[in-house]
């Protein structure tokens, strides 16, 4: 977009966090309620589970392995849509907020994945009899985790920033038909892992002296995943902004 | 408890990966926050 | 304006056209995105001389017998999915969940004798979670057996117990 037509009526709103002294001062205050709230909840649904939740009749204590092993499955997904939506923000509305949220998307959203791998690994190993089988969710999340990675490489592999910033977004967009297929993967296809506890429909099929935790530990995980990217992203913004001032000074000095 | 082992491992590399990201993002903001200050003192924040 | 409108479209086109793909190959591909084959897919499917593949069902209740193979403890049971069923012969450690009418996915091959010789039994879990207090509620009640299928809808059970536990 021309620096000099004024934003359209419909991208105002979108536009209005472009502003980054404005995102840095309502980011930094929303930042600190947020971590607190993240740090906060995952404590409690974590204590709870580990020490008042009851036991699994047939898992015994192994249970308490999805306490964190659901909420990180949930964010893994949850992080690339979130990756996705700033990548149309990016290639249609040219956003640069979103870019630079993007980038910083990535690498958290990988570490979910890889956190939500190695628990169901190490849940899996005493309760199914192995660490890893080749089925159709497991194999899908795997998929998810190499996307992750293929966007933290793709937008860092190009001297010009901007190159890197489209041809992630495109990537991530393509990436996207990935997230369905983990979602429907235990109905489509006969799998190993189990299929939804917590579905859209009907009542969950879980105590709910054990579905309380569980709740709790995912919100402590989905404000822990937003305040360590708002984090990021006021870094990245900052850093955006002092190589910025260092190229001006820097012609302004070779002009001189 | 049992699988006390597990349990301990998955906990375990929760509150790793969580604390090596959480403390990350704060030195890093940290950081840009001062060198910005030190080149731009208009920067009053 | 009108580019950022091009823009969105094209990116709507492309995402049509690249579900759709994804879709058609994803119904192509179906039939090999089976992790395990029934019993009752084995007059059909299953590879026969001595290949392996994964036979999965739930363990026939009453089935289970710890015998010998000369010195070795071995574990005989029948894997059923209500149509048909086969005898499973599996000399190894049994994962925790393994029991009477829970879901397992084996490895092995068939016999000539007609038996399937499982290299690997790995258990399924499926999507209830419910305390023992619960379990051992709905079974003296005779709600539900273990044994002999899933546990009734989980309005019935899932805040059964006034006091949610008692600690681990």
């Amino acid at each position: 977009m021309d620096a000099t037509t004024p934003p359209p009526p419909g991208g105002r709103t979108l536009h209005r966090f472009a502003n980054p002294g404005r995102f840095l001062r309502i980011s930094g205050r929303v930042l600190p309620v947020v971590a607190l709230l993240g740090l906060g909840l995952t404590l409690t649904g974590c204590v709870w589970g580990l020490f008042f939740a009851p036991a699994d009749w047939q898992q015994g204590d192994a249970v308490r392995i999805m306490y964190v092993h659901v909420p990180a499955a949930w964010l893994a997904s949850f992080g690339y849509l979130s990756l996705a939506i700033c990548s149309v923000l990016s290639l249609v509305w040219r956003h640069p907020l979103a870019d630079l949220a993007a980038a910083e998307i990535g690498p958290v959203g990988a570490a979910f994945t890889a956190l939500c791998l190695a628990t169901g690994s190490i849940w899996g190993k005493p309760m199914w009899g192995a660490w890893w089988v080749w089925d159709a969710r497991l194999t899908s999340v795997l998929v998810l985790f190499f996307l992750y990675l293929g966007h933290v490489a793709l937008v860092r592999a190009f001297d010009d920033p901007q190159r890197g910033y489209r041809a992630g977004a495109i990537l991530a967009l393509i990436g996207v038909v990935n997230l369905p297929i983990i979602k429907f993967s235990v109905d489509w296809w006969n799998t190993l892992h189990q299929p939804a506890t917590i579905k859209f429909t009907g009542a969950p099929t879980m105590y709910v002296g054990m579905l309380w935790p569980l709740l709790l530990c995912a919100l402590g995980f989905t404000f822990g995943f937003v305040a360590i990217v708002l984090a990021r992203t006021r870094a990245a913004v900052m850093e955006r902004r002092i190589r910025g001032l260092l190229m001006a000074r820097a012609q302004e000095a070779d002009a001189r | 408890m049992t699988h006390l082992t597990y349990i301990m491992a998955a906990y375990g590399l929760t509150v790793l990966v969580a604390g090596v990201f959480a403390v990350d993002a704060w030195a890093r903001m940290g950081r840009a926050r001062r060198r910005l200050a030190a080149i731009d003192p208009r920067a009053n924040r | 304006m009108t580019r950022k409108r091009r823009r969105l479209i094209l990116l709507l086109v492309c995402g049509l056209g690249l579900g759709t793909a994804a879709a058609l190959v994803l119904t192509a591909f179906s039939d090999n995105m089976v992790f395990f084959l029934a019993p009752a897919d084995l007059a059909s499917k299953a590879p026969h001389n001595g290949r392996t593949f994964r036979l999965g069902g739930l363990v026939e209740a009453g089935s289970v017998e710890h015998t010998r193979e000369g010195s070795k403890p071995v574990v005989r049971f029948r894997i059923t999915d209500g149509a048909a069923n086969v005898v499973v012969t599996y000399a190894g450690i049994l994962p925790d969940l393994f029991r009477e009418g829970q879901g397992v996915v084996t490895l092995g091959a068939m016999q000539t004798d007609g038996t399937f010789r499982a290299s690997e039994v790995l258990a399924k879990h499926d999507e209830t979670y419910m305390p023992k207090e619960v379990a051992d509620a709905l079974k003296r009640s005779g709600h539900w057996d273990p044994k002999a299928g899933a546990p009734p809808p989980a309005s019935t059970w899932n805040t059964l117990l006034p006091k949610p536990g008692n600690g681990g």
